[in-house]
């Protein structure tokens, strides 16, 4: 009898593994941690009982995330969210969703490998951003908390405020080495404060 | 150019795919072959207000019914199509 | 008046007082046999070749504003015939030829410069569409010739070979492609057809096309009512108005292109080059300014001016290409209106109304087919019937589905 062919366990690789990101006095670029990601698409109804299981409350319009200790819920348009759940195991955050959704029309997708996280800090983050995207980034247009979907550069992003001066940019894979550079090039660039 | 989404407010017109006219409507399955061809090949293609059909696609996603003129860019108004179809 | 060394030399001795004007401003007359309307290079082309190929000199041309106003005067200059599908590979080579003699035959010079046109490709797949495209040119007796990288190298050597992201991996080239003096051409034709008896009529819009049991019978004008035995309509940018006039609904969405003209610069690129990673094309002019353009800005319009994403992505283009460019000033930029046609190519044809003739459709590369387009459309006026080299180009393909899709978009305008 044949002996059952060997197995390798495969190391997941990130697209900026092994980079030393940008970092200095007035701006710094940093990996967000690891986490559980999910695209819901649903009515008012599975977003309501989404945000039950999710234990944070979906937002029902453009606004501030939803957010508890390690998870958070980001508006993208009227009948998506994007789901995120800092250092959980995707197959965890996915069984109680899909036990709440179960009567509800929805899509609900692990995103968790797609898309990346970038963590910008310092007072040159905002300006580094505008570089590449035209939005307000002014207190009273985009207040902490507050998170949208737009474009920096030509890739698109979520973008997604946590702090006075700190900001969480979603990103897909193929496009976070693009984002990086120009963020880098834009800080550094950027007229002194 | 920049155009307010009803559901994001004001952004630059690089956020929205433009799929233009908003009024032909598709014919029925069955309809004659002229139905079509007037559906998909003929423009009124105005110098002036239009109603065109823009996708929120780096935004909301949403598609909108904007209603623009074409000598000028300036925008009337924008509504989410879904309510023009009375869907959601 | 003949144009001519001799000529030069003899008006410098007299101060030059013995040049007079180009051509004539005379007033409509109550009837022609053919009326075009649009002064732009196609109309003065077709008036040219209807007195000189059919020996029609009862006509007049219409113009809105005044000659090289509208796309003549705005546009990148580029002539080329390398197109991929027999509908429209012959017609293009026509041109190309009418333009290798424009000179002698109008007797005015307009720069034609056969500098060569290179569309460069950065990946096996799109090296098998230039090969694809080559061939097929070749089927039809043009020049093509696909370069290797080093061949490239050799050819321009000034554009980025060390992106590693859109490496060069080639290109095709048609050297008899490249460039003609966009005013001159327009200047050209009018002199040449009212030589020969056309009435070139300025300032003067066509308000309303009066047809009566079927027939096209007269035009109305900002300048009175004009008699016609024949219309011709050549107004690309503004087909699908003018066409309404006589009841018409085309398949033609309205564009805006842009295009853009550096400083002045020392001699840098002395052919034509297209980037293929992203639509960009880009030329020296005799003044040294670079003459670049890329996409049409994706959005029906009359206005001739643009928005910043697009000049954002062109610019971008050009220095992903000529990194040395990053630093240089724009002059100028503009924007033309270009009628998007559902296929992305053109109509030269009858229309359902006896005695009204269709020229229209160019979406943004109508400048190159300007001899080829007066010279099909003033067959098709004078014979009432297609020369085989636009028999394709036909109104009635949309409906038929024999379309002439060089890119495989669909019925999509904004995307050819």
């Amino acid at each position: 009898m044949p002996s059952p062919p060997s197995t390798t366990a495969v190391a997941r690789r990130g697209p900026l593994d092994g980079q030393r990101l940008p970092g200095g006095a007035s701006f710094t670029l940093g990996l967000a941690p690891a986490a559980a990601r999910f695209i819901l698409r649903g009515d008012a109804a599975a977003r309501t009982a989404a945000g039950a299981a999710f234990g944070v409350a979906l937002p029902a319009r453009l606004g501030p995330a939803g957010s508890g200790a390690a998870r958070a819920a980001l508006w993208l348009g009227p009948d998506e969210w994007l789901l995120v759940g800092e250092g959980e195991p995707p197959a965890d955050l996915e069984r109680g969703l899909v036990a709440a959704l179960s009567m509800h029309p929805h899509s609900l997708v692990d995103v968790s490998q797609r898309q990346i996280g970038l963590d910008l800090a310092g007072p040159l983050a905002a300006r580094a951003l505008n570089a590449g995207c035209p939005l307000d980034l002014r207190d009273q247009a985009f207040p902490v908390g507050m998170a949208s979907r737009t474009l920096f550069a030509k890739s698109e992003i979520v973008l997604w405020r946590r702090g006075a001066l700190r900001y969480h940019v979603e990103v897909g894979r193929s496009f976070a080495q693009y984002v990086v550079n120009h963020l880098d090039e834009a800080a550094r660039r950027a007229p002194p404060l | 150019m920049r155009i307010s989404c009803p559901h994001c407010g004001e952004r630059g017109s690089e956020e929205f795919l433009f799929r233009g006219a908003a009024d032909p409507r598709r014919p029925a399955a069955g309809a004659a072959a002229e139905a079509w061809h007037e559906y998909v090949h003929l423009r009124d293609n105005p110098a002036g207000p239009y109603n065109e059909l823009w996708q929120h696609q780096h935004g909301c996603r949403r598609w909108l019914v904007v209603t623009r003129d074409t000598t000028t860019h300036r925008i009337f108004s924008v509504a989410d199509a879904a309510l023009r179809e009375g869907v959601s | 008046m003949s144009y001519s060394f001799l000529r030069i030399a003899r008006e410098a001795l007299r101060g030059g007082a013995g040049w007079g004007r180009a051509w004539r401003d005379p007033a409509p007359k109550p009837h022609y046999d053919a009326i075009i309307v649009g002064g732009g290079g196609h109309g003065l082309a077709t008036a040219y070749y209807l007195a000189k190929e059919h020996g029609l000199t009862n006509v007049a041309v219409l113009e809105r504003g005044w000659i090289g106003s509208g796309n003549a005067g705005r546009n990148t200059t580029i002539i080329r015939s390398n197109y991929l599908l027999p509908g429209n590979e012959p017609f293009y080579e026509h041109s190309m030829k009418l333009w290798e003699g424009l000179e002698q035959d109008l007797n005015f010079n307009t720069m034609v410069s056969q500098r060569g046109v290179l569309n460069l490709f950065h990946s096996d797949a799109t090296r098998d569409a230039a090969a694809r495209r080559g061939n097929a040119m070749r089927l039809h007796g043009v020049d093509a010739e696909l370069l290797d990288t080093e061949a490239v190298r050799a050819f321009v050597p000034v554009i980025d070979f060390d992106n590693a992201r859109f490496p060069i991996k080639g290109g095709l080239l048609q050297r008899r492609g490249g460039t003609a003096r966009h005013d001159a051409v327009v200047w050209g034709y009018a002199r040449a057809a009212d030589r020969r008896g056309v009435d070139i009529i300025q300032n003067c819009e066509v308000t309303g096309i009066r047809v009566e049991q079927g027939r096209v019978v007269a035009v109305e004008t900002t300048r009175g009512p004009i008699g016609a035995g024949k219309v011709g309509l050549a107004c690309a940018g503004h087909s699908s108005r003018v066409a309404a006039m006589a009841g018409l609904r085309l398949p033609i969405e309205s564009h805006v292109l842009q295009a853009f003209v550096s400083e002045g610069i020392k001699p840098m690129i002395d052919t034509v080059v297209t980037f293929g990673a992203g639509h960009f094309y880009i030329s020296q002019s005799d003044k040294g300014g670079l003459v670049f353009g890329g996409d049409i800005d994706g959005y029906n319009s009359y206005a001739q001016r643009g928005n910043m994403p697009l000049v954002e992505d062109v610019a971008e283009a050009c220095v992903a290409l000529l990194p040395q460019t990053s630093r240089l000033r724009m002059l100028r930029s503009w924007g033309g209106v270009m009628d998007m046609s559902m296929d992305g190519s053109p109509i030269i044809d009858r229309t359902p109304v006896e005695g009204l003739y269709l020229n229209a459709g160019w979406c943004y590369g109508g400048f190159k087919a300007t001899p080829a387009s007066g010279w099909c459309f003033a067959h098709t006026i004078a014979r009432d019937e297609a020369h085989a080299l636009n028999a394709a180009m036909r109104l009635d393909r949309f409906a038929t589905g024999a379309v002439i899709d060089e890119k495989g978009a669909g019925a999509q305008p904004n995307l050819h």
